[in-house]
């Protein structure tokens, strides 16, 4: 990865607000705002609210995950079970999960179940399209080899199905993290009284720019460690098959 | 009929479960079992829709959004396949620009709305430019992929046979990429209704967000779900319809994400 580009876009950045070019108001230098960022990290305040966020997302991510993959997985395999749960998988999937967050709200109140379950169901629908999507497109010549020696019902699935769904399924989970990621931090932005999404919100309202920027970056650097992370973590640990879910 | 009823043979769990949900939601909402006062009865909920598609305040909103999807989508198109364009041909030009779109692609879209308002008035520019951001990170990046995915015995072939310039572009390399234009442009539709629906929820006075939101706020629980049964459908119709529209338009071109 080369960083000349993003060094000088920087370099301009800081150039352009030192001279006034740009308003500093609204886009102060990038040294002030990564003196600010180190400023907040030492106080701890940034490192908390950081805290906060990822604590939603792992809530989030655990409630999503499991269900997720077991009911693409039946959906998979059982006919019926499809038919019957498609089509609200169909309806819901291409509605933005924040339009859920006000019903969440009512029946659960405004707190964190509210919060973390917005960001939950963001990936929960992305991990049964993928689980489901790795079961119906895998080679059904494995499933026939499989039964010609001799798998049938549980030893089909475990020797057979899953391995064969496995690395559409670890796509599921890692698009799913990232969607969660996206929903809570627009929760947080829009609803919740804590999380970076709420510091870049509280900061642009009193224009305490260089903290709203310092915020910015954390989330930027979150979503880059989990999409980048997750992605080589997927190269390393499914070295046998290539990633069908990247776009 | 003979081949709606062997459809419906077919396909009796998938149209059945849907009502028999309906028809249980009906009796648990009207016996109390359910609280009304969270999950209306599906009648009134359609009774809500009916009056509010009545006194117009419902094509109002859509009106509103579909406004800002199209004009974010477009600039998102635009920019996305040309910029994407550009990066799958140019190799230093990629390489430049790759680290800048790592780390700005991951960051959740409505969180550009302060960003944005700075650089362009605010009001309805600020939140178009908000809901195409994503979209078009998710273009450049489809079409860039296209773009080099072409092979490159087939690009050779026709500089070989003296195709340059614009005639490559045109005759080689956006048929070559199409498939994958295609799926960004679908994925990207996606999308920019899912930004705009939060970015109307932050700071619009009008558009379905911002109508599901103030629902919410003086507890009009009915016209929530009308609402919310409004975006399902218009996010049905944009993810669907444009596979559709492709298989009739383009059906030699592959749809290379599947389903939506």
């Amino acid at each position: 990865m080369s960083l000349a580009v993003p060094a000088a876009l920087l370099a301009l950045w800081e150039l352009c607000s030192r001279l006034a070019i740009i308003s500093p108001r609204y886009f102060p230098p990038p040294t002030t705002v990564g003196w600010v960022l180190v400023d907040r990290v030492a106080a701890g305040d940034l490192g908390a609210q950081s805290l906060i966020t990822l604590t939603r997302l792992a809530f989030a991510f655990a409630l999503a995950a499991l269900p997720g993959v077991i009911l693409g997985l039946l959906m998979g395999v059982a006919r019926p079970v499809r038919d019957a749960v498609e089509p609200y998988i169909a309806f819901i999937f291409p509605v933005p999960k924040i339009a859920l967050l006000p019903f969440l709200l009512i029946i659960l109140g405004v707190g964190e179940p509210a919060f973390v379950l917005t960001g939950a169901t963001s990936a929960f629908f992305q991990i049964v399209i993928s689980t489901l999507g790795g079961v119906q497109t895998m080679d059904p010549r494995l499933l026939e080899v499989g039964r010609n020696y001799g798998a049938h019902g549980p030893r089909l699935f475990w020797k057979v199905i899953l391995p064969a769904a496995l690395p559409a399924i670890f796509t599921g989970l890692r698009l799913g993290l990232g969607l969660a990621l996206v929903a809570l931090v627009a929760v947080e932005f829009i609803a919740a009284k804590s999380g970076l999404g709420h510091l870049v919100y509280r900061h642009w309202q009193m224009l305490s720019t260089p903290e709203m920027y310092a915020a910015f970056a954390i989330v930027g650097a979150l979503g880059l460690v989990l999409t980048r992370g997750l992605q080589a973590l997927q190269a390393r640990v499914l070295t046998w098959q290539e990633d069908i879910g990247r776009v | 009929m003979r081949a709606l009823g062997r459809w419906l043979a077919e396909h009796w769990i998938a149209v059945g479960s849907p009502i028999v949900l309906l028809v249980v939601w009906e009796r648990a909402s009207a016996t109390g079992l359910l609280r009304e006062a969270f999950f209306p009865r599906p009648s009134t909920i359609v009774a809500h829709l009916r009056q509010l598609a009545a006194d117009g305040t419902l094509w109002r909103h859509t009106a509103a959004t579909l406004a800002r999807i199209g004009w974010a989508f477009a600039l998102a198109a635009v920019l996305g396949v040309g910029i994407g364009l550009a990066m799958g041909l140019w190799r230093r030009l990629r390489e430049g620009l790759d680290p800048v779109f790592a780390v700005i692609y991951p960051i959740p879209s409505v969180l550009f709305l302060p960003l944005v308002s700075f650089l362009v008035p605010p009001g309805e520019i600020a939140l178009v430019v908000t809901t195409a951001v994503t979209s078009f990170f998710l273009i450049a990046f489809t079409t860039t992929h296209g773009v080099r995915q072409i092979d490159r015995l087939v690009v050779e072939a026709a500089v070989h046979y003296g195709a340059r310039g614009w005639r490559l572009f045109a005759t080689v390399l956006l048929p070559g990429a199409l498939p994958f234009i295609f799926t960004g442009l679908r994925l990207g539709l996606g999308f920019a209704l899912i930004v705009v629906v939060a970015v109307e929820i932050v700071s619009a006075s009008r558009g379905l967000g911002a109508l599901l939101w103030l629902s919410w706020q003086i507890l009009k629980v009915e016209d929530m779900y009308a609402t919310f049964f409004v975006i399902a459908l218009l996010g049905a119709v944009l993810s669907y319809g444009l596979a559709a529209l492709r298989a009739r338009l383009l059906p030699w071109v592959q749809d290379v994400a599947g389903r939506p």
